[in-house]
C-alpha cells in the first residue's frame, strides 16, 4: 500500500489484495436502466421462444413419424393372409374326424 | 431471503416463493448488483449481460432447484463460467486479429478501474492476467470471503484444488507485484 507521504506502495498483503477488490467492486455503478421489468422482459422472451420451438420440432417429428407410417402400411403388399381355411377338409382325413367338426 | 417474521418478531425458517417468477424477481432485487460486481472484479467486460444470461438459466432451470436458498450459489457459479467463456472468447478473437494487451478494457471496468489508487490498479491488472482458476479462486477468497468449501462448490472443483489454485495464485501474484515495485 502506498505510504501515507506518497512512497513506494508496501508488500502485497491480504488486505491489500481485499482492499484493491473491494476498491474496484465500489467503483461500479449499475445503470439506472437495469430494472427487473426491464432485464427479465429479455431472458422470458428467450424462453417463450425456447419453449415454441421445442413445441414445434417435436410436434414436426411427431407428424413425420406418422407420415411414414402410414406410408410403410400403405405401400405394403395386398396378400390375404390366410390364418384358418375352412374350404375343405385336408387331404386323407375324414370329415368326420376333425377337430370341431359338428 | 424470503424469511417471513412471526407475529411475535422472531424469524422464522425461509419460506419458498409461490411462483418462478416471484422467486427470480426477489433474488433479481436483493443480488444483481452484487453479482455485476462479482464479474467485474473477476474481469469480465459486459457484466451486465454476463450476469442477465446467469439470471436467464435460472429461471430456465428454476423447476429443478432443490431449495430456493441455493439459488444464489447456483447464479454465483454461472457468474463465474460465464465470465470464464467470454474471457476465453475474447482472448481467442485478439489473439486471430493479432492484438495484445488485456482483454478487459472496456468503458465499464475501465471507469471502475479510474478510481483506483496506483497500487491497487497494479494488483488488479496483475490478477487479470493470472490463469483464469487462479483468478476465481483468488477473487472467491478475497472479496467474496468464501470458504473453501463454498468456493470449491461454485467453481465445481474439489476443496484440495481450490487450496492449489490460491496458493499458486498467490504465488504468482506476490512475483509479478513485487517486479512492478
Amino acid at each position: 500500500m502506498s505510504s501515507p507521504t506518497g512512497g513506494p506502495p508496501g508488500p502485497l498483503t491480504d488486505e491489500s489484495l481485499r482492499s484493491a477488490f473491494s476498491a474496484l467492486a465500489d467503483g461500479v455503478h449499475v445503470r439506472d436502466d437495469q430494472s427487473y421489468a426491464r432485464v427479465s422482459a429479455g431472458w422470458k422472451d428467450r424462453y417463450r421462444r425456447r419453449r415454441l420451438t421445442v413445441a414445434v420440432l417435436a410436434t414436426i417429428v411427431f407428424a413425420a413419424v406418422d407420415v411414414v407410417g402410414l406410408w410403410a402400411l400403405n405401400s405394403a403388399e395386398s396378400i390375404p393372409q390366410v390364418i384358418f381355411s375352412d374350404t375343405g377338409p385336408p387331404n386323407g382325413a375324414d370329415s368326420g374326424s376333425l377337430i370341431g367338426s359338428p | 431471503m424470503n424469511e417471513i417474521g412471526a407475529a411475535d418478531g422472531t424469524t422464522t425458517s425461509p419460506v419458498p416463493p409461490r411462483t418462478r417468477e416471484d422467486g427470480v424477481e426477489a433474488i433479481f432485487k436483493a443480488h444483481h448488483g452484487e453479482l455485476v460486481r462479482l464479474a467485474v472484479v473477476l474481469g469480465a467486460d459486459d457484466a451486465e449481460d454476463i450476469v442477465a444470461e446467469a439470471f436467464y438459466q435460472l429461471y430456465r432451470r428454476w423447476s429443478q432447484l432443490r431449495r430456493t436458498e441455493s439459488a444464489i450459489g447456483y447464479l454465483r457459479a454461472a457468474v463465474v463460467n460465464l465470465t470464464r467463456m467470454r474471457i476465453r472468447h475474447i482472448q481467442v478473437v485478439r489473439r486471430h486479429i493479432q492484438r495484445s494487451g488485456p482483454a478487459l478494457e472496456t468503458a465499464q471496468s475501465g471507469e471502475a478501474l479510474a478510481v483506483l489508487r496506483h497500487d491497487q490498479r497494479a494488483i488488479v491488472e496483475i490478477v487479470r492476467e493470472l490463469p483464469a482458476r487462479q483468478r476465481e479462486a483468488l477473487v472467491l477468497r478475497y472479496w467474496l470471503d468464501l470458504s473453501e468449501r463454498e468456493i470449491a462448490k461454485t467453481m465445481d472443483v474439489t476443496v484440495g484444488s481450490v487450496k492449489v489454485h490460491i496458493s499458486r495464485g498467490l504465488a504468482a501474484l506476490t512475483r509479478k507485484y513485487e517486479e512492478r515495485r
